[in-house]
């Protein structure tokens, strides 16, 4: 029995006088406390695809749109941003117990006889009129520090990859929440007609060794309405498989073959009432407005060679971190709500100077260029732009220690991510480690932290966004206490 | 109390009503009970409410009115009562019915002495006010809408808020408790029961400021325990007026206030005016529908800015070339409440700014893109609450920013790929740079400095004394009176610092011995010889 002969079975006229009597009880008592309810859901009618909620924003927003620049794997905080110079003298001794002080190591080191530290072997300078100190590995970062908030004490409690990307993008380690994309399309809608709400990029990376998989829930919409889910765009060949009308086929014939399926899916959802139904017509309509603003999107044709060069040379190339980031600007023009651009290995356990370097060429200028052609355009006034990983890595080294080679193990306690745009303190640092880099010891930024500063600018009270999701008021932030990072914002 | 005896004979007579259907027969059975407690609850409110009118301070022929159908109630009832104990059926129902036609004139007119005449209409709807004629509710003189206080008479600004807002409830023209009204100058003038109301150029001695002062706990107190307090400041403005001689029409400027009446004045009147002029925004509910249709039919998205304001926030960019100033124009009905209006990439032209014109109270305001001129930005200057301008990609020049030198609250104003020379910006930022502003903010930020440095406490402890004195600079009397080198008498000028004693020789020389080599004499001092 499908699911639908299923719900169809189970409306017996009991259930059914059940169900309606409570909704017309609660639907009469919500239009008493609420009186704007009715005034809202005519709002909902409206024909833009992605509404807001009613009530939402919650304030005036700092950032109409996001763009997150994820590095899945977790750089190193020590080699980028988190400058230690006392390490250099304590290179191969090993880590005092009380700097660990029982933090649960992964199965990768807990074997290991011996923590010896790894002092990164980059050199460190400060930059900008702020004077924050940026690794040699990001020279082309380092010369807009001036417009970055740099949160150096960032931490969470997964230390594997899956639970750590899950719980920092959907706000809980195990699967089955919306992502953080998700939640602010569903809460804020979207102004584009045209394209989606939310979309993902998924770039290609230049380490050639294996990296960690991305997951689809890590932009998927979890309990919402699954029209809020990110919309992935293929790094190479078409953006979007399928998406070009078959040979023969023109765009009436597919408009009317459209319409067509649509009366059909309509009748459906009458009969079943199952909003999916609803979703599944929005995602049809949607694509065959992207059959135009795709194309329209991704061709690059007009862009000057002074904008193209700010993201550097491998902008033309298309599936690069760089192309991505020209299209995150070119999506947010468009009305997008949410860019989210997943670059992967950044897991380097060893081999670290060997990797590390090349991943940080892969997205060092276009992370600049992205900011610069924002700025100059005005629109990093009204985007907020938030990089990082989903945790930090270890002084001591993974496996064998060279003068010139190590690696690093997963390390929860503390790692780096900085925020720029819309409502940010720009040419901050916030937040302070020990020594070893290892545990915070002022201004610790929890991720449920950064989720509730992100929605915050966004307009939103990181407590009223929730969805009635197996018996709780589900939250990005859940249940345990969250705050906004005061020292950040402007 | 009242509502008890009422809810009691209103369901008497419908258990009686439903009695005459069958269904019902036995529904009255109670109604013995109910009345043993109805009887007397009626009686008891009668009193109580004929005590209540004898305080006084209500309308003659109301009271009238109320009291006689009150009593025809109350004894209705009371028939009612002794009818159903001799069980005479038909003359308790004639009786009962007697008492809920009285009771509902009566309640009616209780209402109104209690609430106003008005009571029943005066927060309906306006419709349903329409059609029931009465008239709307007279608006209170909104504080932030005189424009010049000082020019008003004092007795309407300082004294008249406040004595309408706590008093007039019940010493109005409605209700004039103690026979005394508070509505008007006269009326204060002549008083109530006690007396005048005020004793010109005495505040002390005013018995409106008297009952002010007692304590909230006191009867005497006013307002009494319960209603809303004046606060501090609406008392020291009503005595302000009475010691400034309470005159009725002098004006605030012809009083010469002293100046923290001065500031309070200011407060309650100049700070309600705006910093810049500013249409207030419609009501949210007005423009939504109007939004929704406009966002719908020219495919770009109005939305609110946020939860408990009226601000929207429109995003025509998202139509790009279908989008011009004939569509610009159709948003003219939401004109006041448009606070961000994205508008990059659109056909917009000068022509259309003249209708942005009209968007008073814009914060955030992209052009970027398209067609406006120098010529156009003319007429953003009635945008006094503009924050961010975005005009990159546009033919504007040095001459347009020319334009902008006049936006008050301009911060951002975004020029790239235009016409405009660094030097033109570079003139317009010092322009807009207020450096005498800057420089008194400065001296007003040294200033705190200094009075932070001002409070900082300092108590001198000195030196620490600690148990080794420096031994160039012994410190405190010698340990001994004769000289351990010689055994004369000592000179309290010539001594040593040793192991942390000072001792004293009778001449230089000694001295230069024992420093030579001390140990010989040690003994003598009673001091152990240092071990090596």
């Amino acid at each position: 029995m499908t699911p639908v002969q299923q719900f169809l079975r189970q409306q017996t006229r009991r259930t059914f006088f059940k169900r309606s009597g409570l909704a017309a009880g609660r639907i009469a008592l919500a239009s008493l406390m609420f009186p704007g309810l009715f005034r809202s859901s005519a709002q909902a009618r409206s024909t833009t695809p992605y509404p807001a909620l009613p009530g939402l924003p919650h304030f005036a927003p700092k950032a109409r749109r996001l763009i997150y620049l994820f590095m899945n794997g977790a750089p190193s905080q020590i080699d980028l941003w988190d400058y230690k110079p006392g390490l250099a003298d304590r290179f191969d001794s090993d880590m005092p117990e009380s700097i660990r002080n029982g933090q649960r190591l992964t199965t990768m080191t807990s074997g290991q006889k011996r923590f010896p530290i790894a002092p990164s072997i980059y050199k460190f300078a400060p930059h900008g009129n702020c004077g924050t100190m940026v690794s040699e590995l990001l020279p082309h970062t380092a010369e807009i520090v001036d417009d970055l908030a740099v949160v150096r004490t960032v931490h969470t409690e997964a230390i594997n990859h899956d639970p750590a990307s899950t719980y920092i993008l959907t706000g809980n380690q195990v699967p089955g929440k919306p992502s953080i994309g998700a939640w602010l399309s569903y809460g804020l809608g979207s102004d584009a007609e045209n394209l989606p709400a939310f979309v993902v990029m998924t770039p290609r990376w230049s380490a050639k060794r294996d990296a960690q998989a991305l997951y689809q829930r890590l932009w998927g919409s979890g309990f919402l309405p699954s029209r809020y889910q990110g919309v992935a765009l293929r790094a190479t060949g078409d953006p979007v498989l399928y998406i070009n009308n078959p040979d023969g086929v023109d765009a009436q014939v597919r408009r009317t073959m459209l319409d067509g399926l649509s009366a059909l899916n309509q009748q459906t959802f009458e009969q079943s009432g199952d909003p999916e139904i609803q979703t599944r017509i929005a995602q049809y309509e949607m694509a065959f407005r992207m059959q135009t603003s795709i194309p329209e999107l991704t061709n690059i044709a007009n862009e000057s060679k002074a904008v193209l060069d700010l993201y550097g040379p491998e902008v033309t190339q298309s599936g690069t971190f760089a192309a991505s980031a020209l299209l995150a600007r070119r999506l947010v023009e468009r009305g997008t709500r949410v860019v989210q651009i997943l670059h992967r290995e950044w897991d380097h356990h060893g081999d670290l100077p060997r990797d590390l370097p090349l991943q940080c060429r892969d997205i060092d200028h276009a992370c600049k260029g992205l900011i610069l052609d924002l700025k100059q355009r005005g629109l990093l006034d009204d985007t907020l732009v938030v990089w990082g990983g989903e945790f930090g890595r270890t002084v001591y080294c993974q496996g064998e220690l060279r003068r010139d080679n190590y690696g690093r193990d997963h390390h929860p306690r503390c790692y780096t991510m900085w925020m720029a745009g819309a409502g940010i303190k720009p040419g901050t640092v916030y937040g302070e480690t020990d020594d070893f880099s290892y545990n915070i010891v002022r201004d610790p930024v929890h991720i449920r932290d950064l989720n509730a500063t992100i929605l915050q600018l966004m307009g939103i009270d990181h407590r009223r966004l929730s969805y009635n999701f197996q018996g709780l008021d589900q939250r990005l932030t859940g249940t345990e206490e969250a705050n906004p990072v005061k020292g950040i914002l402007a | 109390m009242l509502h008890l005896p009422i809810g009691l004979i209103l369901l008497l007579a419908i258990l009686e009503t439903l009695s005459f259907w069958p269904r019902f027969k036995k529904v009255n059975a109670n109604a013995g009970l109910i009345l043993t407690i109805t009887v007397p609850a009626a009686a008891l409110t009668a009193l109580l409410g004929w005590m209540l009118s004898q305080s006084g301070g209500y309308e003659k022929e109301l009271l009238d009115l109320h009291f006689r159908t009150g009593m025809v109630t109350a004894i209705a009832c009371f028939l009612g009562g002794i009818f159903f104990a001799f069980g005479l059926r038909k003359l308790y129902r004639v009786a009962l019915a007697v008492s809920v036609l009285a009771l509902t004139v009566a309640s009616h007119l209780g209402g109104s002495l209690t609430h106003g005449s008005t009571y029943l209409t005066q927060y309906a709807p306006q419709p349903f006010r329409n059609w029931l004629g009465g008239s709307a509710p007279a608006a209170p003189a909104a504080e932030g809408s005189l424009t010049d206080w000082k020019a008003a008479p004092a007795f309407q600004v300082a004294a008249k808020p406040m004595l309408d807002k706590y008093c007039i409830g019940c010493h109005g023209p409605e209700k004039k408790k103690a026979s005394l009204r508070l509505d008007t100058f006269d009326a204060l003038h002549k008083g109530g029961e006690s007396g005048p109301a005020f004793v010109a150029g005495n505040a002390a001695q005013s018995l409106l400021i008297k009952r002010l002062h007692l304590p909230s706990a006191q009867d005497e107190h006013m307002p009494p325990d319960g209603k809303p307090q004046p606060t501090a400041d609406d008392i020291a403005l009503l005595e302000w007026w009475i010691n400034s001689g309470a005159d009725s029409g002098k004006t605030v400027a012809a009083l010469q206030p002293a100046a923290n009446i001065e500031k309070l004045l200011g407060a309650r009147f100049a700070k309600a005016k705006p910093a810049a002029p500013q249409a207030a925004p419609q009501p949210i509910e007005a423009v939504l529908p109007i939004a929704e249709k406009l966002s719908s039919e020219l495919n770009i998205a109005i939305r609110p800015l946020s939860e408990h304001e009226a601000w929207l926030q429109c995003n025509a960019g998202i139509a790009g070339a279908a989008f011009g100033d004939e569509q610009l124009a159709r948003l003219a009905p939401l004109q006041s409440n448009l606070r961000w209006l994205d508008l990059a990439g659109t056909k917009v032209t000068d022509a259309g700014l003249a209708q942005v014109a009209g968007m008073v109270n814009l914060e955030r305001l992209h052009l970027e893109r398209t067609g406006v001129t120098d010529a156009g930005l003319a007429d953003l200057q009635s945008l006094a609450q503009l924050e961010y301008l975005n005009l990159y990609g546009t033919s504007v020049g040095d001459d347009g920013l020319e334009h902008l030198k006049s936006l008050p609250g301009l911060r951002k104003v975004f020029l790239w790929q235009t016409s405009v020379t660094p030097a033109a910006a570079k003139a317009f930022v010092e322009a807009r740079t207020d450096k005498d502003q800057i420089r008194a903010w400065e001296q007003e930020i040294e200033a705190l400095a200094a009075r932070i440095r001002n409070q900082k406490m300092q108590v001198d402890l000195g030196i620490p004394v600690t148990n080794a004195p420096a031994a160039s600079a012994p410190v405190g009397a010698a340990m001994n009176t004769t000289c351990p080198v010689s055994g004369k008498p000592i000179d309290a000028e010539k001594t040593v610092s040793y192991e942390g004693k000072v001792i004293a020789f009778c001449c230089d020389d000694c001295k230069a011995k024992f420093q030579a080599d001390p140990k010989p004499w040690l003994a003598k001092l009673g001091l152990a010889a240092p071990k090596r």
